[in-house]
């Protein structure tokens, strides 16, 4: 595990166009390997939050360091060098509804320009694991919540993406999905990727090597 | 699947999720270049007619009665030096009469053998760059001003007509291109923005992955060129399957040659690629 950080956070200060304050002093560090669950209720700044650290929405004051490098709204091609190391699920991110699961899965490689058998090896290694071998030239439609988690899960892990980015994971699960997409996130949280979850409902029990925050009044504590 | 592979798949794909779109595509700008190829042959017929025309035009020198014979010859050599004439015939009063005659069929001046009233006269003809109306009023006034010369006559009220015509027609063309051309940009930008929208989700998933600009709009902009170009293409290729069909005995329909026609579907392909870019634009942003 190295102690190179990936997520840095310092001193940002947000406001909605509405002039709600969202972020009003909010500092936060993730080193490589390490993750963070974050927790807070509705309208807190979650995905607020998953947005700023995917170059979607950039602080008022402050800055958002990932990876190292600064992330400005004019900094195009950085930010779209920063989304490429990055695995979304939930919120913001959905799968690609006009590709099959298998599209789905090996997008991120195919924008890296990663080659053919390649991406086919990276694609049965995450059918397998993540048990969708049946699925892979279904759409997304057809698919339950819980598969099109999992292919989310899957896309998310495909390019070994070093961050990667959960917005309400677990919300309404019933309790047997619950476990699995749990044990999921275990799994990567101890594979030396560094997760980043943000959540409204507190997890039944606590993910390893992953430290725990609060969001609210702007900060986290 | 490399990038070049996604990109032809998601042409494909666009065509084939969206078939209705693309066909009413390729119809609507079918038609459009359809309504302008049929307008080029128009106007290029009508051009080529003028012209053979005007070739055949000639301007008559008509001589003043009191000059001796030794101005002609002065008046001659001031014609040569006049640019734009490629030749003049003199036509004396005994050809004249003869040209009368054979014009009405019967000689008006027999017995008045002494008393010919026709005037000596010279018949010009022109080189075709000065074919029109202000030239050969250039070259009018310069021949009026010799002393020798009565009056000059020729087709000036004809020329006129033609000319305005002329240009009434590259004026109606000019309108009627520009024309095509927004609408075929706005209906075929219309046409890639319904495509695309209709996969607005999976623009915006795309880029929060990383995906770049080119990218995404690549396989639009190439359908873009392909659709402009094939309805081009098939507007000439239906005029051409009817041109063996049709055809006019006193005048010679012209097309253009097959060099204009490329062209013609490149830039066709060009105002596809201007659309397909205008059409996927605002979808990219992030």
């Amino acid at each position: 595990m190295s102690d190179k950080t990936i997520v840095e956070l310092t001193n940002v200060y947000l406001k909605t166009h509405r002039g709600h304050e969202v972020f009003k002093d909010l500092n936060f560090k993730l080193l490589s390997g390490e993750s963070a669950i974050i927790y807070g209720p509705a309208s807190s700044g979650k995905s607020t939050l998953i947005e700023l650290l995917i170059g979607k929405r950039f602080a008022d004051s402050g800055s958002t360091e990932m990876f190292g490098s600064l992330l400005r709204p004019n900094k195009k091609r950085l930010i779209k060098s920063v989304r490429r190391k990055i695995g979304g699920i939930g919120g913001l991110f959905s799968l690609v509804p006009t590709y099959t699961v298998a599209e789905n899965i090996t997008l991120p490689l195919v924008l890296a320009g990663e080659r053919k058998r390649f991406q086919k090896e990276r694609l049965m290694a995450m059918l397998a694991e993540f048990s969708l071998l049946n699925q892979a030239n279904v759409y997304p439609e057809m698919l339950t919540r819980v598969e099109n988690t999992l292919v989310q899960f899957a896309r998310a892990n495909v390019a070994h993406q070093p961050l990667i980015l959960i917005d309400e994971p677990l919300a309404g699960m019933d309790p047997k999905t619950y476990e699995r997409i749990y044990e999921f996130m275990s799994k990567l949280a101890i594979s030396g990727l560094s997760l980043v979850i943000v959540s409204s409902e507190e997890l039944k029990s606590h993910l390893p090597n992953t430290s725990s925050y609060h969001l609210s009044n702007g900060g986290l504590s | 699947m490399n990038q070049f592979g996604h990109v032809i798949k998601e042409i494909f794909r666009n065509l084939y999720k969206n078939p209705g779109t693309s066909l009413s595509a390729i119809l609507s700008m079918t038609l459009l270049f359809l309504l302008f190829d049929l307008f080029w042959i128009a106007a290029d017929t009508s051009d080529k007619f003028y012209e053979n025309y005007l070739s055949d035009l000639q301007m008559e020198v008509f001589i003043s009665e009191e000059y001796p014979d030794s101005a002609l010859t002065i008046l001659k050599n001031e014609m040569k030096n006049i640019e734009g004439i490629s030749s003049f015939v003199f036509i004396s009063k005994e050809i004249a009469r003869s040209k009368l005659a054979d014009l009405v069929g019967v000689d008006l001046l027999v017995g008045y053998d002494s008393l010919n009233p026709l005037p000596e006269s010279f018949v010009l003809t022109f080189h075709n760059d000065v074919l029109n109306s202000a030239d050969l009023a250039d070259i009018e006034n310069q021949i009026v001003a010799q002393k020798s010369v009565s009056h000059v006559y020729y087709s000036k009220n004809w020329l006129a007509k033609a000319e305005s015509t002329k240009n009434i027609i590259t004026d109606v063309g000019l309108l009627l291109g520009i024309l095509i051309f927004f609408t075929v940009l706005v209906s075929s930008a219309n046409n890639m923005r319904l495509t695309a929208k209709t996969r607005a989700v999976g623009f915006y998933q795309m880029r929060l992955l990383g995906a770049g600009k080119l990218l995404l709009a690549m396989p639009f902009i190439i359908e873009g060129i392909l659709l402009g170009a094939l309805s081009a293409g098939i507007g000439w290729g239906m005029i051409f399957y009817w041109k063996d069909k049709i055809q006019f005995s006193n005048f010679e329909i012209m097309f253009p040659t097959l060099e204009e026609l490329g062209l013609y579907c490149l830039a066709a392909g060009l105002l596809g690629l201007i659309s397909g870019y205008v059409g996927i634009r605002r979808l990219l942003r992030l």
